[in-house]
């Protein structure tokens, strides 16, 4: 990016926040203490419900499969109630309210929740 | 001799006669009883899916909260009926509910609120406001904005749950209690701040608030409140876990410290003699995660016992109306049984039906 140069305000403030060194991940030694204060930074997820269109998967809160509960069927009904974990499922609260209205449990009989068409 | 073991065996795997009710999907609360390990019956709630149960002041009926369009239900315990439910959507006002807790009398519920107001070109969507619902009226009859410097998450904005921790009302009904990362004291009658003590924040943000949890099953007995919690020094910032006891009628604080705080701890759960407490914690997270039950002896806040359990990536902890047994439940159709002498496993509950995470557990 050296080829670029910034010429106005906004541009030179953000070369500045990009070219200064970042306290939060450099210059500082953890320890392999638990939990690390402050805590390392988190990887960027989609948060919500059906925000990408990747049917299928779900990360944890460290964007990785680990955190998951076993299997993930167990899992998807808080995703779709609360949006609250990265899923690809539909919301409750404001637009598939009845999509599992013919599957009492997930895990069991998953092929009777309903199809969404967004 | 092995005949009497084996019937002995038979008897421990089995708790007593209680009974749980268990919000379900799409929208039911499970009756299930504790000395068959069934579902015995099932009830249906007209206004949608079960987010919150509360049991009343008087344990005579459950209140439970519904997500669909901010319902609220009156189940009697005893018939297993519904008695009332409204809702306080309406065609243009859609609320979000936190915590909700019941006046000694039965007749109004404390809870925080956002207001969602659908405009003609857009939602407009609220500050978080403390909200009194008049059971009776099945209305909201009065709302007071959240200080700007708390509203939200990390604050008192939630209400309940994770980020504001729920209200406890004290026996008088003049005061409410706000458990979270900070006790918050609070009349009731205008929810103007009377008293604030601080608390460690939990470090682990996918469990239960290590703060003084505001379920109503953690209360010892009427107007006290019994819970594990976490502070840390301002010097070294040696983190460390306690017994706190708080009278809900003096407002007198009684912290005992215990040892090392885990990185997460779910709530307590008190034996009928209230002689011990129970509580499972977690070391490690993701793949590397621990758990293991803590029983605690009450008396002399000690940790008595301690038993490694195979601990679900998601769950709630439960305990038996006798105190015998503890449940691990959530996420799922499933309640794993655990003795609370032993921590050993000895059964699985198998449902048939996802819960919803709210349990109520009554004699």
């Amino acid at each position: 990016m050296k080829h670029l140069r910034a010429v106005n305000k906004k541009a030179r403030r953000i070369d500045e926040m990009a070219s200064a060194p970042r306290q939060d991940v450099e210059g500082d030694v953890f320890a392999l203490q638990n939990p690390q204060n402050p805590a390392p930074p988190r990887p960027h997820v989609p948060m919500g419900c059906a925000l990408a269109f990747s049917p299928g998967w779900e990360v944890d809160s460290s964007g990785g499969t680990a955190g998951l509960c076993q299997p993930v069927e167990r899992d998807i009904y808080d995703c779709y109630v609360t949006c609250f974990w990265p899923a690809q499922v539909p919301d409750h609260l404001n637009n598939y309210p009845d999509w599992a209205n013919k599957c009492a449990s997930a895990t069991k009989d998953w092929r009777n929740l309903d199809l969404v068409f967004p | 001799m092995k005949q009497l073991i084996a019937v002995l065996g038979l008897y421990s795997a089995v708790a007593s006669g209680g009974t749980i009710f268990s919000g379900a999907y799409p929208d039911w609360v499970l009756v299930i009883d504790e000395a068959q390990g069934k579902v015995v019956d099932r009830i249906h709630l007209a206004t949608g899916l079960p987010r919150g149960l509360r049991l009343s002041y008087d344990r005579k009926s459950i209140i439970v909260s519904t997500n669909d369009h901010s319902g609220f239900e009156v189940l009697d315990v005893a018939t297993r009926k519904i008695t009332s439910h409204f809702v306080l959507d309406d065609a243009t006002h859609r609320y979000r509910i936190n915590g909700g807790a019941p006046d000694p009398e039965g007749k109004l519920l404390y809870a925080s609120t956002i207001e969602i107001t659908k405009q003609t070109d857009r939602y407009t969507i609220g500050k978080p406001q403390y909200t009194i619902i008049d059971m009776a009226q099945q209305k909201i009859v009065k709302t007071v904005d959240q200080p700007e410097d708390e509203g939200g998450r990390g604050g008192r904005g939630g209400g309940g749950g994770r980020n504001g921790g729920g209200f406890e009302v004290s026996p008088d009904g003049k005061y409410l209690y706000q458990f979270g990362s900070t006790v918050t004291v609070m009349n009731s009658s205008d929810f103007s701040i009377v008293e604030k003590i601080e608390l460690a924040q939990p470090d682990a943000p996918a469990i239960e608030n290590l703060g003084l949890g505001g379920l109503l099953e953690a209360i010892s007995q009427p107007g006290e409140h019994v819970a594990v919690f976490n502070f840390s020094d301002p010097i070294v910032h040696n983190r460390v876990f306690g017994l706190g006891r708080f009278d809900l009628n003096t407002r007198k604080f009684d912290f005992t410290p215990m040892g090392p705080a885990p990185v997460a701890m779910t709530n307590l759960r008190i034996t009928p003699d209230k002689k011990t407490g129970y509580t499972v914690v977690t070391n490690g997270t993701l793949g590397n995660k621990r758990c293991e039950f803590w029983g605690l002896d009450l008396s002399t806040s000690r940790l008595a016992r301690t038993g490694e359990v195979p601990c679900r990536s998601r769950y709630s902890f439960g305990m038996s109306s006798d105190g015998k047994k503890l449940y691990m439940y959530g996420a799922g159709f499933e309640i794993d049984v655990y003795d609370a002498v032993t921590f050993q496993h000895e059964a699985t509950w198998d449902l048939n039906n996802d819960m919803t995470g709210s349990m109520v557990v009554l004699p």
